[in-house]
């Protein structure tokens, strides 16, 4: 990068920090602070979504495995696609009805305060965490792209100024912020992919000079076989459903349809712009084939092919992923915080000028902790690997608990619950550490173990029957907000254009699985299958989403 | 630079306007909304 590319990366910092600060004034009440007032439009909630999921370790990290081995992990980014619109259609529209801010919110609406209080205190440490570590590894990666050798500069680069505008302008911030990001990571990666295609001689270049199978999209064996597509689809549905960042954005939504609407969208749009940072990371295979370390590969390819200029814009975009990225984080944090442990334990009485200023005295603690985080991840090595791997095993309980049993099952009480979530937690760590398990089957042990200990310990405890949970029921069908407005969302369409799409939703659905399974056979159908089924599945949803 | 080229931006950068139109008009609703309500 010359002076001209920094030039570019100072007036986009300045122009990203005044915009976010100009939010400060919407502000009213918590629910500004939260969730942008509950008024974000389909098209705003999806590129909020969108801008939330991708960070500049999505770009790096998956181009780098594409560059290793090959195509099949965009499935990563397509498969979480698909749940978000499984989330989208039948999971959120129930929570977005009952008005809640945060997962730990609706856990004591179900259960009790102390599943609430607990998974809060939890979610606030995790979240603060990975923050660091994804803090750390884009600084590494933004070191190889901009030459700039400094960790503390562009520790500080990617944090003060995101930390300043989501502190002052809370979700709304996030949310204007967000759409500017969108548009310029998917920018700066639309500029790279053509000069990286044309170079290696696009498709037909690929294909001839990549090993075998490294354009087969399910493969019958491998680290990212047809296995891994099926177990990383079940972990994208719990992630979909229970992820407080992904959550708290569709909370913000002005209706239930519109939570659907912006998934649903969300979801699309960034399924054909996954091919923008997987496709790079093949062609950088034919291009410098012998690299150490893979996740050097799109870097490269930017200081080879992009000129000045055109680089600093790249570098913006990338930028961008990130800090949007942190600032939906952050504000996820200070709002489980602020909404879970300030007002709900330690200050009941606490009015909502109180919970704003907490909630913008945690966005800065977190910020801090992020950036210490950051620092303490080179230190602590092999930790960081076994902190992320146990929180990633507790999620799955997390989801049995929340949305298996408790939106289907009304006799699961909260012994039930702390019962499954420990018992789920446990079994993944001792699955994981002492047999050695696959991580794939670790996560499926975890949940699993969940699965069975909740309905036991409930029908040995007393049964638990309150006013809130028979909410949670009705919300399953409408709620009065949808009904004084005249927009109802049909969970279970009632229409026949709501069931056409219902339908085509769930031959898709079928088509992939199927064409995924059929990957165990080495079969050259069952990519074409699943690609096929995957696209008919997201034509069933946007219709659905639009119908009723 | 061929038409392959000129054919993945004109479709991705079409796609980016329209996420930039929609949004900045929604925007300006939500904007009048608020001064509207501005008690």
């Amino acid at each position: 990068m010359n002076s001209i590319d920094y030039l570019i990366v100072v007036a986009f910092l300045g122009m990203i920090f005044f915009v976010g600060s100009i939010f400060y004034k919407w502000i009213g009440n918590s629910d500004d602070f939260y969730l942008a007032g509950r008024n974000l439009t389909p098209f705003i909630l999806a590129a909020v979504l969108a801008a939330t999921n991708i960070n500049l370790y999505s770009f790096i990290g998956q181009s780098g495995i594409a560059y290793k081995y090959g195509i099949p992990i965009i499935w990563q980014t397509w498969t979480g696609n698909m749940a978000m619109v499984f989330s989208g259609l039948f999971v959120i529209p129930i929570f977005r009805r009952l008005r809640i801010r945060t997962i730990p919110e609706f856990l004591e609406m179900r259960y009790s305060k102390g599943v609430r209080t607990l998974v809060a205190v939890i979610w606030v440490f995790r979240l603060a965490f990975w923050l660091g570590v994804i803090l750390y590894t884009a600084v590494t990666a933004a070191q190889i792209i901009t030459g700039l050798h400094s960790f503390t500069a562009l520790v500080l680069i990617l944090s003060v100024v995101v930390i300043i505008y989501t502190m002052l302008g809370g979700m709304w911030s996030v949310a204007f912020t967000d759409v500017i990001q969108f548009i310029l990571m998917l920018g700066g990666a639309l500029i790279l992919l053509p000069i990286a295609m044309s170079y290696v001689g696009w498709w037909p270049g690929l294909v001839a000079k990549l090993p075998k199978d490294s354009l087969t999209l399910v493969q019958q064996t491998g680290k990212y076989s047809w296995k891994f597509v099926l177990a990383i689809f079940l972990l994208g549905i719990e992630w979909a459903c229970v992820d407080q960042g992904l959550l708290q954005r569709a909370f913000g939504a002005e209706n239930t349809r519109t939570v659907a609407k912006g998934l649903v969208l969300a979801a699309i749009i960034t399924t054909p712009f996954a091919l923008l940072w997987n496709l790079p990371g093949l062609a950088a295979r034919i291009i410098f084939p012998h690299l150490a370390n893979a996740d050097t590969a799109v870097p490269l390819l930017l200081a080879h092919f992009i000129p000045n200029i055109i680089l600093g814009i790249i570098v913006v975009g990338l930028f961008s992923s990130q800090l949007s990225a942190t600032s939906g984080n952050l504000n996820g944090i200070a709002t489980v915080f602020a909404s879970d442990i300030y007002e709900n334990v330690l200050n009941r009485k606490a009015t909502d000028k109180d919970v704003i200023l907490v909630a913008r005295i945690i966005t800065i603690l977190a910020g801090i902790a992020m950036i210490a985080f950051a620092y303490a991840v080179p230190v602590l090595g092999g930790a960081v690997n076994a902190y992320l791997t146990v929180i990633a095993i507790m999620d799955m309980p997390l989801f049995i608990i929340a949305v298996v049993y408790g939106l289907l099952w009304k006799r699961a009480n909260w012994q039930g619950a702390i019962g499954g979530y420990f018992s789920g937690a446990i079994a993944g760590i001792i699955g994981q550490y002492f047999f050695k398990f696959d991580f794939n089957l670790t996560t499926f042990i975890s949940a699993g173990a969940a699965l069975v200990v909740t309905p036991i310990i409930s029908l040995l405890t007393k049964k638990s029957t309150s006013v809130t949970v028979d909410n949670i029921w009705k919300a399953k069908k409408t709620s009065e907000e949808e009904s004084n407005s005249n927009n109802v969302y049909n969970i279970i369409p009632k229409t026949i254009p709501g069931k056409i799409s219902l339908s085509i939703l769930a031959l898709g659905l079928i088509l992939f699985l199927v064409g995924v399974i059929l990957g165990s056979e080495g079969l050259e159908l069952a990519s074409i299958l699943s690609v096929s089924g995957m696209i008919l599945y997201f034509i069933g949803g946007l219709l659905k989403a639009y119908t009723n | 630079f061929d038409w392959r080229t000129w054919g993945i931006w004109a479709i991705g950068f079409s796609i980016l306007v329209v996420w930039i139109i929609v949004p900045i008009k929604e925007f300006k609703k939500l904007l009048k909304k608020r001064k509207e309500k501005h008690n």
